[in-house]
């Protein structure tokens, strides 16, 4: 089947504004997204330019706009679209640096701001640091996050002010917080309480449904306020 | 699995904002179910229309069902009543004056704009509240 990529192009070296430009592609229903732009980049067009890493939806590199939504280009099959016309767009909410790649510096800002690493002051005890099962499934969902950005640049809270920490921060700060060998979920929950952190979350579910983990985060974003409101971590 | 607990980071604006918008928005729809079923018992079902019936339910204020067809307003027109309309107009306008400021303060980003307009905010849902209060208690 022929499949018409309708791209975002921008070039701040040559480009006074973006523009979209046209590719027409051979490509089988089978095929994913970043099948068709590596087809473009590497017959048609070199100088398109697009991040992409492990092409097997884990590292995270290329979440982009795909037909008006955040998607993994490794994750989405043509088929799946069920279109021949696909719009491909960067992340939204985030600076474009070329194309479809995105400036992720303000992301990952967020995300370090809400100490997203083991906390524990108690000396490491002679082997492993033990768990019970139920105790670890408590934030397995959370422990899935790849920091795409497909949540926090589908959230209109954070499009309008980039100084909301963003669903991904949440994740990760919740991924810690319900850890019951964890001991910085005071730390964390403070953080999160203040005029930028959860309060900013207006439920609005978008960031649920672009996770390209199924990351349930809107519970997620939910049961961290419930901590802050009460300080029970079960 | 034992439970875990850790200090709460305690009260701050945003939270309990936040949790006022979510009890306001439930006491509201408590309050206009208790109007409706006021207008039934009044007899809203033959002497009055669906208009008043709205009136009265979201603000149950004995001057809107005056042009119905209700035999006899006085016993509606008590204490009770202006209870009701009271929480009726602080919940809305708590609640759609805070709506505001977070729908403001997520276009603007500077603090000195954003605490300016807190103020005039807060003067405004002031005098809002007042006009309502004074409507309420000398109607």
């Amino acid at each position: 089947m022929q499949v018409t990529l309708k791209i975002f192009r921008y070039n701040p070296e040559t480009d006074k504004k973006p523009h979209y430009e046209t590719y027409k592609v051979e490509a089988e229903p089978t095929d994913r997204v970043l099948d068709l732009l590596e087809k473009v980049k590497g017959e048609q067009d070199g100088t398109l330019t697009f991040r992409r890493s492990c092409a097997h939806g884990v590292c995270g590199s290329d979440a982009m706009r795909i037909n008006g939504m955040n998607r993994l280009a490794c994750k989405v099959l043509v088929k799946d679209l069920g279109t021949d016309h696909i719009t491909i767009e960067p992340l939204l909410g985030l600076p474009t640096v070329k194309d479809l790649v995105v400036d992720m510096e303000p992301f990952f800002e967020h995300y370090r701001s809400v100490k997203p690493f083991f906390i524990n002051n108690d000396p490491p005890p002679q082997k492993e640091r033990l768990q019970s099962p139920e105790e670890r499934a408590r934030f397995d969902d959370t422990t899935k996050c790849i920091l795409c950005a497909a949540c926090t640049t589908s959230c209109p809270s954070f499009w309008l002010d980039g100084q909301y920490v963003g669903p991904a921060a949440i994740v990760n700060a919740h991924r810690f917080i319900f850890d019951s060998r964890d001991q910085g979920a005071e730390e964390r929950l403070k953080i999160l309480a203040d005029q930028f952190g959860v309060f900013r979350c207006h439920t609005i579910f978008n960031c649920t449904l672009a996770c390209p983990r199924e990351i349930q985060i809107t519970k997620a974003i939910g049961e961290v306020r419930k901590a802050i409101a009460t300080g029970r971590l079960d | 699995m034992k439970p875990r607990k850790v200090p709460t980071p305690g009260w701050n604006f945003e939270y309990l904002m936040w949790l006022f918008t979510r009890i306001s928005g439930a006491a509201m729809l408590l309050l206009a179910l208790i109007g409706f079923v006021g207008a039934l018992i009044m007899g809203a079902r033959y002497h009055m229309d669906l208009g008043t019936l709205m009136r009265w339910t979201f603000f149950p204020n004995p001057n809107h069902v005056l042009n119905s067809d209700i035999p006899d307003i006085a016993p509606w027109a008590n204490a009770y009543w202006q209870i009701m309309q009271l929480l009726l107009v602080f919940f809305g306008a708590t609640h759609g004056f805070n709506g505001l400021r977070l729908v403001l303060e997520e276009y603007i980003h500077s603090w000195g704009w954003q605490l300016a307009l807190r103020l005039v905010l807060m003067i405004l849902w002031l005098i809002t509240l007042g006009a309502g209060f004074f409507l309420v208690l000398t109607s």
